[in-house]
């Protein structure tokens, strides 16, 4: 496991008007001696994206650079289609009953308590990055939202401090995000740099008009378009260009729902003879996981109670076991997955707890962007590929670039490369 | 499709007479300057041709038709048991043989031979020929699907529905013969007619271009088999079906028209034609001695009529081809709130399980579903009766009273097609691509979840409908010019359906399919006049839907 962020060097750099705050791994070499290789990865996410969105006219720089490289059209988030545990799975190339992350949010049985997966102890497998660390290379993240810069903690060689972030969706905006990741090029060069870009996501989040005419995610589009190209310029102006591959994915997709297509499990759950206060829910939005806190002997008939009082609501569209195979979820998703229709959202404990008109964790929200570009000759020209893309495949995929191995274990995902 | 049904019943007491003159003229079927051209075809025991279908990587469909004796007529139970041989080899010359055998046929199946020949490899050019005595038939060609984990960079189709004999020559069959470029041919149904001489012809005047054999509506097994027979002389047809394997559904017209699950419009007990089922279980056996497809999974004869299967090509496309006539309930009378009956349905449960599962995330990128008839919505409430009424003619679509439904398509079972987009949506499943016959028009459209509000939200996928290689469209029903009256009440139809990009009431021809991992294109190409055997085929139209965006847009070119 990495270490804390707690102890590293924290440097202060100016960067436009904007001040921004880095901390590094105590001892980490300067930028002319860091780098091992001349090859250099670039993962950026855009969180939150539609595949279709690429082809809307508002991003003319993603919809370029994915024509110019290697595309994916078949492309995956994987359950539970939320930001924390498809980042962890895209830097760790594993299945959340591997990471120990499954979701956003979940109920953990230590604490009593619902709190998201923020903390560095959740992931409980290895990462890319640090194995790239063992390797000798540096590496960095440049993370815009608060959970996912504390879920990270302190593996990387370089790490940006998300700020400034806006009130209730914690996060920096993306012009501030790309600040940081062209500063973090220019000043430490890491030979992997993660970046998250969060404003599509949190402007599809809290877009009114989502279900309609989707006018603040538009906006938003457009904008994250310009930042991207402001860092693939940069890339260019650094001359790294021709060492870089650049993948671009979305961590998921986005759906939304209008104020009467809620559902709250937790009064008809607390209406079962069996299950009253004895069950706890993790709302993620599309996903309720659902915990039994029952005596073990009655585990198995809750579950059963569980799924079949949640298949009865209006706008569920399934509820699995979480030991269902396909899923892989691992014991921190408790016992019961409950999806979402398309056009409905889960508000739990009670139907005003989730007011944000776009979520995902459903099956609604699964395809994903998902292309490689960049200028090293280990990526295709104007190249689409059927293949199944997923958000698994991005470590071993920098993994085989950088000739950096496989976890004990094999990865669950697959080179794309 | 539909056809008028009144005009059947005008010209039945009038069919006879026609039929026995017809009858004359060319026995065997085929007219009688096809039979002039081409003697030595006609006195070769495979007179029928060959044909290839339902490639799959390791698999391929031969069939063809052995005329052992001169009694041995399509349709006649004559002739003596016998041995078919046959040869599959990666050469035209048949230097390099890669599978032969030998098939029993007779009497019992029309002296038919179907082949599931076994053990080929994947993506690959065969060349398959039959053998009887001394006599050898054409040779075909045909082509194995890809692996089912290649990744082809692309795949592509020819396109075609609605192949009336007596309404014309299939010169759109002869323009994808002579092209070299495709991998195989989708036929999305009424592959033949029913129709006696006089019944369903050329224009508003119904006249038999060439005329059917049998000279009566096909009822009995011996009608059907002849009648299969008569389409499988067609210069042209055999041509497209030893040029490349055919992946082919049935509509109504291969048993009756607006054939449903227990009944057909043109079923008629008064007239003698006695049980429905026990018709259409006999155009079913027909249809399974006489085309290369697996009925129930297999070449075997008599183990079942299920005919909704998939064909994968690699990860890029899989075919899944319905049957929307053998589990449908019956149409309603009339458009109305019966139409969005639950309980009605145009697959039938399994059907629609089955159709759900294709349309599924991890299987191939392309979900083409190969579909008798449209799905896209189709709303004319705003039309007047002076245009709905021809429109209603050749294609039953505009309910005259303004409710937007045609009840023969998926219109008249809308809960049907709620499930679907509703599953598409659920699972955001995305790529899929709906190719569809039977309406005698070519169209390109958007599935929108909500057409009322379209284009405001998503859409689940895109159609593409190809026109009728003969059978009558809106300017052969109104007997009007080219682009008069149809060209008002397209305009209409799209200004009341924005999901509705293209459509072409006017022209008949042939659709080229090619998909690829970035996009589907389709390319439509339109044929002079039906009546002449040589008339000019031209490109007229080309859409594309890019991946991942459930849109179509024009393009400039076709592929």
């Amino acid at each position: 496991m990495s270490g804390q962020i707690r102890g590293d060097r924290r440097t202060f750099l100016k960067a436009g008007a904007a001040g921004l705050v880095f901390s590094t791994v105590a001892g980490t070499p300067g930028r002319a001696d860091a780098a091992r290789s001349r090859k250099r990865a670039y993962v950026l996410v855009i969180d939150g994206c539609r595949p279709d969105e690429i082809d809307s006219g508002l991003t003319p720089h993603l919809a370029a650079l994915r024509d110019g490289g290697l595309r994916f059209p078949q492309a995956s988030s994987m359950p539970v289609m939320e930001t924390i545990p498809n980042h962890v799975m895209m830097m760790t190339g594993l299945r959340p009953d591997r990471t120990g992350v499954p979701a956003n949010s979940v109920y953990d049985r230590a604490l009593g308590e619902v709190r998201d997966m923020d903390r560095p102890s959740d992931i409980r497998c290895d990462t890319l990055i640090g194995r790239l660390n063992r390797r000798g290379h540096t590496t960095g993240t440049v993370l815009s939202k608060t959970y996912l810069y504390g879920v990270f903690g302190g593996r990387a060689t370089h790490r940006w401090e998300p700020s400034p972030t806006l009130p209730i969706t914690e996060h920096a905006p993306d012009v501030f995000t790309i600040d940081a990741a062209i500063t973090m090029l220019e000043e430490f060069d890491p030979s992997l740099m993660f970046v998250n870009l969060g404003d599509i996501d949190r402007f599809g989040h809290a877009d009114l008009t989502g279900t309609t005419l989707r006018l603040a995610r538009r906006l938003a589009l457009a904008d994250t378009d310009l930042q991207v190209q402001r860092f693939l310029d940069a890339l260019e102006a650094q001359g790294v260009w021709e060492q870089s591959i650049v993948i671009v994915l979305a961590d998921h997709s986005m759906d939304w729902s209008t104020p009467d297509k809620v559902i709250s499990l937790t009064g008809p759950l607390a209406a079962d003879p069996l299950l009253a206060g004895n069950v706890q829910i993790a709302d993620n939005g599309g996903a309720d996981l659902l915990y039994w806190t029952g005596p073990e002997a009655q585990r198995a008939a809750a579950v059963g109670r569980m799924r079949a009082i949640a298949r009865a609501q209006d706008g569920v569209l399934a509820a699995y076991p979480r030991t269902a195979p396909w899923l892989r979820l691992g014991p921190e998703a408790g016992d019961v997955v409950v999806f979402c229709k398309a056009g409905w959202r889960f508000s739990d404990p009670d139907l005003f707890a989730n007011p944000i008109p776009g979520n995902h964790g459903h099956p609604a929200t699964r395809s994903i962007p998902f292309f490689i570009g960049g200028g090293h000759r280990a990526v295709p020209r104007r190249t689409a590929s059927s293949r199944v893309a997923r958000t698994i495949d991005v470590a071993p995929t920098v993994a085989a670039f950088f000739g950096a191995g496989a976890p004990r274990g094999g990865y669950d995902g697959r080179s794309l490369l | 499709m539909t056809t008028p049904p009144l005009h059947r019943r005008t010209v039945l007491g009038t069919a006879s007479a026609g039929a026995a003159a017809l009858a004359v003229a060319c026995p065997d079927g085929g007219s009688a300057a096809a039979a002039a051209e081409a003697p030595a075809r006609r006195r070769s025991p495979f007179r029928h041709g060959v044909a290839s279908g339902d490639p799959l990587p390791h698999a391929v469909l031969i069939w063809t038709r052995l005329t052992p004796t001169a009694a041995s007529t399509p349709g006649s139970g004559q002739g003596p048991r016998v041995a078919v041989r046959w040869e599959v080899a990666t050469d035209a010359a048949f230097q390099r043989v890669v599978r032969r055998g030998t098939f029993q046929t007779g009497p019992a199946r029309d002296h038919t031979v179907k082949v599931d020949v076994t053990g080929l490899e994947p993506a690959t050019w065969y060349h398959y020929r039959f053998r009887y005595g001394a006599a050898t038939s054409p040779v075909g060609r045909t082509r194995t699907a890809p692996a089912a984990d290649a990744t082809p960079d692309h795949v592509r189709f020819g396109v075609v529905s609605c192949a009336n004999l007596q309404a014309g020559w299939f010169s759109a069959y002869r323009g994808l013969a002579a092209r070299d470029d495709l991998h195989a041919v989708l036929h999305l149904g009424d592959y033949l007619y029913e129709y006696g001489p006089g019944q369903y012809g050329y224009g508003i005047s119904d006249r038999d271009i060439r005329p059917h054999v049998p000279a009566h509506e096909m009822v009995s097994l011996a009608d059907y088999r002849q009648r299969h027979a008569q389409y499988k002389q067609d210069p042209d047809l055999q041509a497209l079906h030893a040029k490349y394997p055919w992946i082919i559904t049935w509509d109504d017209h291969e048993v009756a028209n607006d054939a449903y699950r227990d009944g057909a419009e043109n079923h008629n007990t008064d007239l003698g034609e006695g049980s429905f089922l026990k018709r259409r279980a006999r155009a079913h056996r027909a249809y399974d001695e006489w085309m290369p497809v697996r009925m129930d999974g297999t070449a075997r004869l008599g183990d079942g009529d299920r005919l909704f299967r998939r064909l994968r090509f690699g990860r890029l496309a899989e075919i899944s081809m319905l049957d929307l006539r053998s589990y449908r309930d019956a149409q309603v009378p009339f458009p109305g709130p019966a139409v969005s009956d639950p309980d009605r349905s145009i697959t039938g449960r399994q059907q629609l399980d089955w159709l759900k599962q294709s349309l599924s995330r991890g299987r191939a990128q392309w979900k083409i579903i190969g579909n008798p008839v449209m799905i896209a919505p189709v709303d004319f409430a705003a039309l007047p009766h002076d245009l709905v009424d021809p429109v209603n003619d050749v294609t039953g679509l505009i309910p005259r009273d303004g409710i937007p439904y045609n009840v023969d398509q998926w219109d008249g079972y809308t809960d049907d097609r709620r499930e679907v987009f509703e599953h598409i949506r659920d699972h955001q499943v995305t790529d899929a691509l709906f190719v569809t016959g039977d309406i005698h028009s070519g169209w390109a459209c958007e599935l929108p979840y909500d057409a009322s509000t379209y284009p405001v939200g998503d859409s689940a996928g895109v159609e593409f409908v190809c026109s009728s290689v003969t059978s009558n469209n809106l300017k052969d029903i109104t007997g009007t010019p080219p682009h008069s009256t149809s060209t008002v009440v397209e305009g209409i139809i799209k200004a009341n359906n924005r999901h509705i990009k293209y459509l072409n009431f006017d022209d008949h021809g042939f659709s080229v399919l090619d998909v690829t991992p970035t996009r589907a294109q389709m390319d439509w190409y339109v044929i002079g006049d039906r009546a002449e055997r040589d008339t000019p085929i031209t490109w007229s139209v080309s859409y594309a839907t890019k991946t991942g965006t459930g849109r179509v847009e024009q393009v400039s070119e076709p592929v």
